[in-house]
């Protein structure tokens, strides 16, 4: 049972939220934790204990953390200064051992069911290097969907009551829900406990306004899902699995339909996931902000995958490149070498662990770990030369926010994503690099005709469907991007207008949307991650 | 305070209407790097330890934010 799944969409969706419905406000958020649950075991049956575990382990060393700070609250009292120092220095030592702790519990989970394999290989390589005949046959274990998930939210949650931040809560079930809601369960958005966890638990009644708002965003998701990502399905399949039989251009046109499908794909099952949140007066963190009006991979990455990005920027980011080792970095740098490259060095550090770490999130294998490094590398080169390059706009008078400029920069920055998302979708990183040489070195434009295309399963009427359908989520993401409140809108046209776009869009979906023997729905690509 | 606060400012990164901005952060203004400085320069002038915890968009986006931020450090403190 998947989100954009008939099962999912007109039973399972319809009945959780009858009996929601039906409870007392006070039973709610239990109706939701069971059919989360059911949700997950329909997915990953007995792997449903990971989670259970997950949610035991923050639940118990939460209190811990929390109990630890009470103690040594009452041991300074009536302390003199040095002496408070001193027992805070011991008790806050042993709070970063609870947490470390408890994160080692969680990552040992997810170490077990991702990166087992890739461990034992790396392994052999190194023994091999020093000529060591031994060989390690390390296996993965079977991996529960959604870990990547809820092991990061439930990380945020230990490092927030470590550091103060939220209370540790002793409601077990609260927590548990937090995990383990069902709309969020398979593909995020990563949540923050300080965020959703009041809201879960809440057990708002379903109201017409939220119900409506909802379903429009979940129909919205199902457009991008089913008449895009799904349709593009079969020859992003095709160039990928088949890259030796292509020519530069063909390849090029795969990277470009990978990233459109991706984008579709991950975007729009997010719209369902909020939508379906929204229905149960759940607001859950946005994900995407049209990522392709940006103008720098930095920015990219602000509007892509965000809570993500926030993660790692929040958890990774700021405590390597503020830790006590680089603030002495920066500010001896800062005053040799000026306020832009002062921070560089930590701020490099920090920036090269986080896309390590994100790299390897996406998956334990080469391509991933180069797909990460790739965005290090471009948001690295953009650190050093930005001021170079608002130097030369100055000197030549040009304004990078005019429109003319905006937009090479947005293309610009479109093209080093399509590069990007070539070695992330590619089966291996050398067959990656292959790809890539190719489209610079067999690049003939006849092989772009009508015939091939046809092979491609990219007919006539396909690229009609997919054409006018991507101008739609253009014209929507331009209206977005103005800052216009586009549901909104919508809601104060009368309800003739109102009632025709709904209707448009559920029956737009049903027609185009690809069904039947000629599709393969994309696999939840995320949901692996 | 708060003129010494927009000198900071100015001097990390120069152009910007600092005065009448509210989303400094979220429309990139300042960028990672430029918070790595504007932390050290703030903790230098204002004689405070700004935690990793407070390094969040909204502490940043304005400088009346910042500037909560500085006197809520320093009460602490």
């Amino acid at each position: 049972m998947q989100y954009f799944e008939l099962t999912f969409l007109i039973l399972f969706l319809p009945l959780v939220m009858l009996i929601y419905q039906l409870v007392g406000k006070k039973k709610r958020p239990f109706i939701l934790l069971i059919a989360s649950y059911i949700f997950i075991y329909t997915l990953s049956g007995k792997l449903l204990v990971y989670l259970l575990l997950a949610t035991l382990c923050i639940h118990h060393f939460g209190i811990w953390l929390d109990a630890n700070k009470k103690e040594e609250k009452e041991q300074i009292k009536d302390l003199d200064k040095e002496e408070k120092k001193q027992i805070k220095l011991k008790y806050l030592k042993q709070r970063k051992g609870i947490l470390f702790l408890g994160i080692l519990i969680l990552m040992i989970m997810i170490t077990l069911t991702k990166y087992m394999a890739f461990i034992g290989v790396n392994i052999n390589h190194l023994l091999a290097l020093f000529k060591i005949n031994l060989k390690f046959k390390l296996s993965n274990l079977v991996a529960p969907i959604g870990i990547s998930f809820y092991t990061f939210s439930a990380i945020s949650y230990l490092v927030d009551v470590y550091r103060g931040k939220i209370k540790a809560d002793n409601n077990l079930f609260k927590l548990a829900l937090f995990l383990a809601f069902f709309p969020q369960i398979m593909e995020g958005p990563i949540s923050r406990y300080e965020d959703t966890a009041e809201n879960l638990y809440e057990g708002k009644k379903i109201t017409y306004h939220n119900m409506c708002f909802g379903i429009q965003r979940i129909c919205y998701g199902l457009l991008k899902k089913l008449v895009i990502a799904d349709r593009l399905n079969t020859p992003v399949k095709l160039i990928f699995n088949g890259y030796d039989k292509y020519g530069g251009v063909i390849l090029l046109l795969g990277a470009i339909l990978y990233t459109i499908q991706l984008y579709m794909d991950f975007s729009g099952i997010i719209d369902i996931v909020i939508g379906t949140g929204e229905i149960f007066g759940i607001k859950l963190p946005e994900n995407f902000r049209q990522p392709f009006f940006s103008k720098n991979i930095s920015e990219f990455w602000s509007r892509w995958h965000i809570t993500l990005g926030t993660w790692f920027k929040d958890y990774i980011f700021y405590p390597i490149s503020l830790s006590k080792m680089s603030r002495k970095i920066t500010n001896s740098l800062r005053k040799k070498i000026g306020n832009h490259f002062g921070p560089l060095v930590a701020g490099t550090i920090a920036l090269g662990t986080v896309w390590l770490c994100n790299g390897l999130w996406h998956g334990a294998a080469y391509h991933y770990v180069f797909f990460g490094f790739y965005h290090f590398a471009l948001i690295l080169m953009a650190n050093i030369f930005n001021p170079a390059i608002n130097n030369f706009y100055e000197i030549c008078h040009i304004n990078p926010e005019q429109f003319f400029i905006k937009a090479i920069r947005i293309i610009k920055t479109t093209i080093f994503v399509i590069f990007g998302e070539l070695f992330f979708r590619a089966q291996s990183l050398k067959i990656g690099l292959v790809m890539f040489k190719k489209i610079f070195t067999e690049f003939n434009i006849s092989s772009l005709n009508w015939k091939t295309l046809n092979a491609l399963k990219l007919f006539n009427y396909e690229l009609i469907i997919i054409g006018i359908t991507l101008l739609i989520v253009f014209i929507i993401s331009i209206i977005k991007e103005k800052g216009i409140n586009i549901r909104e809108k919508i809601a104060k046209k009368p309800i003739y207008i109102r009632w025709m776009i709904y209707y448009a869009l559920v029956l737009y979906v049903i027609i185009f949307g690809a069904y039947g023997g000629l599709y393969i729905p994309v696999e939840p690509m995320y949901a692996d991650f | 305070m708060r003129n010494d606060l927009l000198e900071i400012l100015e001097n990390i990164k120069p152009g910007v209407d600092y005065e009448n901005l509210n989303t400094l952060i979220d429309e990139h203004y300042l960028d990672s790097l430029s918070i790595l400085s504007l932390v050290a320069e703030l903790e230098d002038e204002f004689d405070i330890v700004i935690p990793t915890v407070e390094i969040i968009p909204a502490n940043f986006n304005s400088v009346d934010n910042m500037l909560k931020l500085i006197e809520k450090l320093q009460e602490e403190d």
